[in-house]
């Protein structure tokens, strides 16, 4: 199952600054396995030492988030096209915390 | 440059706008292309989901939508790279925060590393002031930057200004000779 994979400028200096990578995988999860065995820098950015993604990091199928799909278990056709964005957030001043 | 004096100025409404809310949004650049995008502010619905996870709402936080991030991301594909990336701070200074910075790192290095943060500070629902980031390599940290405007920087605005003064000079002297 060939797919697209599109990398995020923020990654690419862990792909040689390629944008897109073509990857063969049945699933995101192997997906994922691909690209980190061919392109080690991404070990770390993408999902965290127990695999799963991390919580900054979108991965969509086709424009579908994966968390609306089936997550990492989430199959691959041929053809198709699967985006990784990282978040972004962030915030002004903390809080108030009202006193107990 | 960092903004267009019109990006600057859409960028201004959209805070007073979404206000109390935080408001965020992106400008993208394609050689002499550029686009704004503005984006919505999803913090308000994540808090309400997982508090415990998200314990802030949009009044001090951001978090822009995934399908934002995706037609950001589509530009990213088209040629696009961000330039800046915007959001206010309600009630508060124009300072990049701990927060911004702690989202903005990835694995402690940039996620956007040649992108320039813009804060706008609203106050009681009124732009009060505007600063602008960017990261330092040799500092390994974000550091203030001049807002330059309409390709305005600092450096150019003293040029124009020096500019001007010399003119006014020998046109004084014009006048001073015709006396």
């Amino acid at each position: 199952m060939a797919v697209t994979v599109y990398i995020p400028t923020s990654f690419r200096r862990a792909t040689n600054n390629r944008d897109r990578v073509e990857i063969t995988a049945v699933d995101v999860r192997r997906l994922l396995d691909q690209l980190e065995a061919s392109y080690g820098g991404l070990k770390g950015l993408v999902r965290d030492e127990g695999g799963e993604v991390h919580h900054h990091v979108n991965i969509y199928v086709n424009s579908e988030a994966i968390e609306s799909l089936q997550g990492l278990r989430t199959p691959l056709q041929d053809g198709d096209e699967v985006t990784i964005i990282p978040a972004l957030a962030g915030g002004g001043r903390a809080p108030v915390v009202a006193a107990a | 440059m960092i903004v267009t004096s019109e990006e600057l100025e859409a960028i201004r409404r959209q805070a007073v706008e979404e206000y109390p809310r935080e408001s965020c949004g992106v400008v993208l650049e394609q050689g002499r292309l550029r686009r704004i995008v503005r984006c919505r502010n999803i913090q308000d619905e994540l808090h309400a989901r997982d508090p415990q996870r998200h314990p802030r709402d949009a009044r001090t936080a951001y978090f822009i939508d995934p399908r934002d991030l995706l037609r950001i991301g589509r530009l990213e594909g088209e040629g696009f790279t961000i330039a800046v990336i915007y959001h206010s701070h309600v009630d508060a200074g124009a300072y990049f925060s701990p927060t911004d910075r702690q989202q903005a790192l990835i694995g402690g290095e940039p996620t956007y590393p040649a992108a320039t943060y813009l804060v706008t500070s609203v106050v009681g629902g009124r732009v009060e002031a505007e600063a602008a980031f960017r990261w330092s390599g040799r500092e390994r940290d974000f550091v203030p930057v001049e807002l330059g405007v309409d390709g305005w920087l600092l450096p150019e605005r003293i040029l124009f200004a020096a500019g001007r003064f010399w003119e006014r000079l020998r046109i004084g002297a014009l006048f001073g000779r015709k006396a």
